[in-house]
């Protein structure tokens, strides 16, 4: 087994990490920029280093120079960056040193979509339907074409996968050369490659992917599926397990799907197979996952494996320590990603200092995160802060006490997606398990509440300005500068009020 | 003793405040001849309240500067606050000088200068946690002054656009 793992990643993934390398008595090593200094991960590692590099988490030599210096002998990539680039893998195998992850070649083979599509189609299994070439910047006029044989809705995709890119759809042939310019402009910048691809959309649909585990001697296992049909400006937001939109007999189906697909590229190590389902309960194969996903906790909630201990025991060299018949997916769990956004500002960024926390408790509750009272929200990152998971019997009563949860989460000083979050988990396609990816949930509610509870908002908001009131004159009379609504009060006094 | 006006879901209050301790925790808000019982807890805190006791009914509650917004459990509540006593009110919105929200780098300016735009349409885009922001026109008018460019990074209140 690994004495030392270098994590290279950041936030609530590498926090993760850091415990799973903790539990086995394994030394984890952790980067940071100067911006991050104080996310969790960083204080919890057994060592942390400075990673000075303009390019950061996507500087390969630079990662791979300190994972030397401290005598690693892995990385544990987590997810983004550069958790899917055969590049790094082969990079990680030059240096001596382990990468945590599929092989190189499988990475190679899944990473173009268009190729894996290619492979699951010709081995017999339904896929969804996709251009047969892809193109850059010189094969626009090639495009119309193409999309008219295909039909619309489309989906533009970036032929590189990985690192969350969000897929583009297209209803009209008008809005079709715009799209794509924009698309193939922010693959370039993500990946350094501007070839995007034609997939046919399909709506209403269910986004499942399926959880699958392989060792390096044969052994391949699925530890079931998860559901992740609701997307909020390019982030899946609320994900859960068992998919509510599946029958028994469909799932078992699904499950093996997954597992021959795997098979295809002789897949090692966790990933995810991804698929599309329709409206009539076909399942259409999109892509694989090479890595670990933000969602696992899910699987890890209903099975009780520890995904990242495998991880890291398969890249050891070990065999799996449980097989498909001694796996037992129990009840049912949600996760919701909470997010740095502003649900009532078009769900901008809203990065910050966190002045008051507190995280749910209660039993059958988890809490993945980088924050903690005090601590910066990083304007350099994606605005994931923290994922809440919580477990139940069945999936009514998860609904509850997720919804418990979400209310016993209090993050203040940034704003934050919990509201909306709420206003999901009542919706009334959520609460039956009908929804699907276009679910759409406003996050103003037009619920009208008793007179009394308007009053309740009136005393509230009388009581705050007279609070105000007070401290706008006690600071009238001390010279002392405090922040904040203070400060707000002392400009409204100058604005004549 | 103080009579303030409030406005909230469409309902207009009148609500009788007076503190009832000394060290400003406790007040009585009388609304409609009926009082009730406010506790503030914490009250020396720094930064703003988080939560407060009516009667017996707890909140928790977030509430922007200009105390224009109110959030607790039921969701976000647009409020107007008036004191009784002084008859000026606020305009509804400041002048037309459009700030950055939120510190960031200028990712596309939208709009050229003299350009007449709607209340609401896209003026800048503002890139911060790997996401590209839409700062939009609080009114419409003509852009008057366009004060930042591409490539510039901006922190929080920075003036933008001006729209008059």
């Amino acid at each position: 087994m690994f004495k030392k793992i270098l994590i290279a990643n950041r936030g609530e993934i590498a926090t993760r990490i850091v415990h799973a390398c903790r539990s086995m008595g394994i030394l984890s090593v952790v980067l940071y920029e100067s911006e991050d200094i104080s996310s969790l991960h960083v204080r919890l590692a057994d060592e942390c280093v400075l990673l000075d590099a303009p390019d950061g988490f996507l500087n390969m030599e630079a990662i791979i120079r300190i994972a030397r210096q401290v005598n690693a002998d892995a990385i544990h990539p987590g997810y983004g960056f550069l958790a899917e680039e055969p590049e790094f893998a082969q990079a990680c195998a030059a240096a001596g040193l382990v990468f945590i992850g599929p092989s190189a070649d499988t990475m190679e083979q899944v990473r173009s979509k268009i190729n894996a599509l290619y492979v699951v189609a010709a081995a017999g299994f339904t896929t969804v339907e996709y251009s047969e070439f892809s193109y850059g910047h010189d094969e626009l006029s090639d495009i119309p074409q193409a999309a008219a044989k295909m039909g619309f809705p489309l989906v533009i995709k970036s032929c590189r996968g990985g690192r969350g890119l969000g897929e583009r759809w297209v209803d009209s042939a008008e809005k079709l050369e715009t799209v794509v310019r924009n698309a193939q402009a922010q693959s370039l910048d993500r990946y350094g490659d501007q070839r995007v691809y034609l997939e046919k959309g399909i709506l209403p649909a269910h986004q499942v992917g399926v959880q699958i585990l392989g060792d390096k001697h044969g052994n391949l296992i699925h530890l079931g599926e998860r559901e992740g049909s609701i997307i909020s400006r390019g982030n899946k937001i609320v994900e859960e397990s068992p998919a509510p939109c599946l029958s028994d007999e469909q799932r078992q189906s699904l499950h093996a799907e997954a597992l021959e697909i795997a098979r295809l590229f002789n897949y090692e190590n966790a990933g995810t197979v991804e698929f599309i389902v329709d409206a009539d309960g076909n399942f259409h194969f999109t892509e694989i996952k090479s890595r670990i996903q933000v969602e696992h906790p899910l699987t890890e909630m209903r099975s009780g494996v520890d995904l990242i201990r495998e991880q890291i025991r398969i890249a050891a060299g070990e065999p799996l320590a449980i097989s498909q018949d001694t796996i037992t997916l129990r009840g049912h769990a949600i996760m919701c990603r909470v997010l740095a956004r502003d649900p009532w500002a078009e769900f901008m960024a809203a990065p910050g200092e966190l002045t008051r926390v507190r995280f749910p408790c209660g039993a059958q509750v988890r809490v993945d995160t980088y924050v903690y009272c005090n601590a910066e929200i990083p304007l350099i990152y994606e605005p994931l802060i923290g994922k809440l998971t919580a477990w139940d019997r069945d999936r009514t009563s998860c609904i509850g006490r997720m919804e418990t949860t979400l209310q016993d989460t209090k993050l203040i000083g940034i704003q934050t997606n919990i509201a909306y979050l709420q206003r999901i988990l009542e919706s009334a396609e959520f609460c039956d398990g009908t929804y699907s990816t276009d679910l759409d949930v406003q996050p103003f509610g037009d619920r009208r509440q008793p007179i009394e509870h308007y009053r309740d908002l009136a005393i509230i908001a009388a009581t705050l300005y007279v609070k105000r009131n007070q401290a706008h004159t006690k600071n009238e009379m001390s010279t002392q500068r405090n922040g904040g609504w203070k400060q707000s009060a002392r400009r409204m006094a100058m604005r004549g009020e | 003793m103080y009579t303030i006006a409030v406005t909230v879901g469409g309902h207009d209050f009148e609500v009788t405040i007076k503190q009832t301790s000394p060290n400003g925790d406790r007040f009585a808000a009388q609304v409609d001849g009926i009082e009730h019982d406010v506790i503030v807890p914490d009250p020396g805190q720094q930064g703003p309240n988080e939560w407060m006791i009516v009667g017996d009914r707890p909140y928790e509650i977030l509430f922007d500067e200009d105390l224009k917004t109110l959030r607790v459990y039921s969701g976000k509540h647009h409020i107007k606050v008036r004191d009784t006593r002084s008859a000026i009110t606020r305009p509804e919105s400041g002048d037309g000088r459009v700030k950055a929200p939120i510190p960031g780098l200028i990712a596309r300016v939208l709009v050229e200068k003299g350009q007449q735009v709607s209340a609401d349409d896209a003026l800048i885009v503002l890139e911060a946690m790997k996401m590209e922001n839409e700062i939009r026109a609080p009114r419409s008018g003509v852009v008057t002054s366009i004060r930042v460019k591409p490539g510039d990074s901006v922190v929080r209140n920075t003036v933008l656009v001006e729209v008059s």
